[in-house]
């Protein structure tokens, strides 16, 4: 039960050359462009795995207070996340520097000319912008660290003490996680076209970390079962992580509607614009490709209850919303950057690089704890009982 | 007359290691009936369904049924413009989905129903009327072939595997 995972050489290795070539990709991002794509990829990837680890320690804090028994054994995968976190913090630390050139209201300027930047400007500051971020990442932290230790001591000292504590600690992280990632997603994604606005933008972001949050567990859940740990994933704990995904498609589908379709009827110019480039522009695929991917294929797929029970084409269905993802994200704010539709090495390369530090960090901190909470309350039920 | 074993149980934990031991002694359990829904039933008594493809079907039907009414509607019947929006239009969807959710949900009910042969004022039968309060019962059937060594072999078993009661019953719907 005290069994941690063992990093082999190999995947160290893997994950190494990966950032090298994520690095590799960056710096050759900024030597043949003008820089302003290069920061755009980089937050894209930024924000990605942050919306990945902030998707599963949601959940994670979703479990804890409904209760819920079967996936004690699994709390360990987001808890390790919340490592990167202290990484994402560091790289969006880094973005500052490119902040003029992704930000159009940050140019003094171009608020002077312009009365919507003006009226939006004691919000949209960066002084204002800079501590947002520094807060919301700090809440992040504090809470999930919190979480995270408090569940190492209920492993060392046993009772139902700990539980009760992490249960309202995941309740705080809820209220702030809703309220805080919500403004973080309006700082760094919607102000990229700060003339226009949409409500819904936020609950769709949301949902969109939370979705491919829950596929990156199941994901790390079943590649951990393949080597040797985690014994107790049985056929019915996947058919609860398909269910989630499958869910979640729909819930995902139906903000992508909320927010389509509103704006298609109004029909107010203000609003369309959003859409003018990116469904009839260069990106028209792009816009197709993302519905399809998070909606249409998990949705068809994962119905099948055969499906839903095979680890493997589940594995299949994580890697193809794991590209969904970056679809997703690649569609909010590419087309604000530029109207030329162009996905080129550098894009993949920074992508696979991000992966392997986020590989890195969240396998390194799955080896300095045990992987499964042993004194967890609910952990007999977890790993015997069936779950339908 | 066709006859059944009624073994009746408190505990649910107790019932489900109750049906391992059983039918790993090669006692084929017919039945359950409980006051609630029990994880677990499912897989040990190999029960299976077709169900869910029936509601598949239904819900594509019904996503194809609503889409041409409203397309008879507001494009053949009473093409009438507005917003400049085309006839032919895109809110159709909201009512499409909620037209799939409710065909779906419906014709699965009453198809449900007449399989099971319900319908609403039916006289329930059950074997013993306690299992809608809090008694677990589980169902042997066709216990009328069973010669007296194989019967109380099978009253041994249920005994020892947690029953507080055992009886006989002739209500029986587990051909």
């Amino acid at each position: 039960m005290d069994k941690k995972v063992q990093l082999s050489g190999k995947f160290k290795l893997i994950m190494l050359v990966m950032i090298v070539l994520g690095v590799i990709s960056v710096i050759a991002g900024f030597v043949t462009d003008n820089g302003t794509r290069t920061w755009a990829n980089l937050l894209l990837n930024n924000y990605y795995f942050l919306s990945i680890a902030m998707g599963a320690l949601f959940w994670m804090a979703i479990q804890a207070v409904t209760q819920s028994g079967w996936s004690a054994a699994y709390l360990r995968i987001p808890q390790a996340m919340s490592n990167y976190l202290i990484v994402s913090f560091v790289l969006f630390a880094l973005m500052f520097l490119g902040v003029h050139d992704l930000y159009h209201w940050t140019h003094a300027d171009a608020v002077a000319q312009d009365p919507l930047l003006q009226h939006k400007a004691p919000y949209l500051n960066l002084p204002f912008f800079a501590l947002r971020f520094v807060v919301f990442f700090g809440l992040w932290i504090f809470l999930t660290y919190r979480i995270k230790s408090l569940s190492l001591r209920e492993d060392k000292v046993g009772g139902v003490a700990y539980f009760s504590k992490i249960e309202f600690s995941s309740k705080v992280f809820i209220f702030v996680f809703a309220f805080s990632f919500s403004l973080f997603s309006i700082d760094w994604l919607m102000s990229l076209d700060p003339h226009w606005y949409s409500t819904i933008y936020v609950v769709k972001k949301f949902i969109s970390a939370f979705f491919h949050g829950v596929a990156a567990i199941a994901a790390i859940a079943i590649i951990l079962r393949k080597l040797g740990y985690l014994p107790m994933l049985t056929k019915e704990h996947i058919a609860n992580f398909s269910r989630y995904i499958f869910a979640l498609s729909i819930i995902w589908a139906y903000m992508w509607l909320s927010q389509y379709l509103l704006i298609w009827y109004a029909n107010i110019p203000e609003e369309t614009i959003y859409y003018v480039p990116r469904e009839m522009g260069e990106y028209k695929t792009m816009f197709y490709t993302e519905l399809l991917v998070n909606w249409a294929f998990p949705f068809l797929f994962l119905m099948w209850n055969r499906v839903a029970k095979n680890e493997n084409l589940v594995l299949f269905a994580v890697l193809v919303l794991i590209v969904g993802q970056w679809v997703e994200l690649y569609m909010s704010i590419m087309p604000s950057i530029e109207l030329k539709h162009a996905i080129s090495l550098i894009e993949v390369g920074t992508f696979i690089g991000f992966t392997g530090l986020f590989g890195l960090v969240t396998g390194y901190s799955l080896s300095k704890m045990p992987l499964i909470p042993k004194n967890h309350p609910y952990l007999l039920e977890s790993t015997t009982e069936e779950h339908f | 007359m066709k006859t059944n074993i009624l073994g009746i149980y408190e505990d649910e934990d107790v019932l489900l290691h109750a049906i391992d031991k059983l039918q790993a002694d090669g006692i084929v359990v017919a039945d359950v009936y409980s006051p609630f829904p029990i994880h677990g039933i499912w897989s040990r008594l190999k029960l299976t369904t077709r169900l869910p493809y029936a509601t598949f079907v239904y819900g594509a039907v019904g996503a194809v049924a609503i889409f041409m009414m409203l397309y008879w509607m507001s494009v053949v019947s009473y093409p009438l413009k507005f917003g400049g929006k085309p006839l032919n239009t895109l809110s159709f969807i909201i009512i499409m989905f909620v037209g799939t959710i409710f065909i779906g949900t419906l014709l699965t009910f009453l198809t449900y129903l007449g399989r099971e042969k319900m319908f609403p004022g039916k006289q329930v039968v059950l074997p013993d009327p306690r299992s809608t309060e809090d008694k677990f019962v589980l169902v042997i059937a066709n216990t009328e072939d069973m010669n007296d060594q194989e019967t109380k072999h099978l009253m041994k078993m249920l005994k020892e595997t947690g029953a507080t009661e055992i009886k006989e019953s002739t209500v029986n719907d587990h051909e």
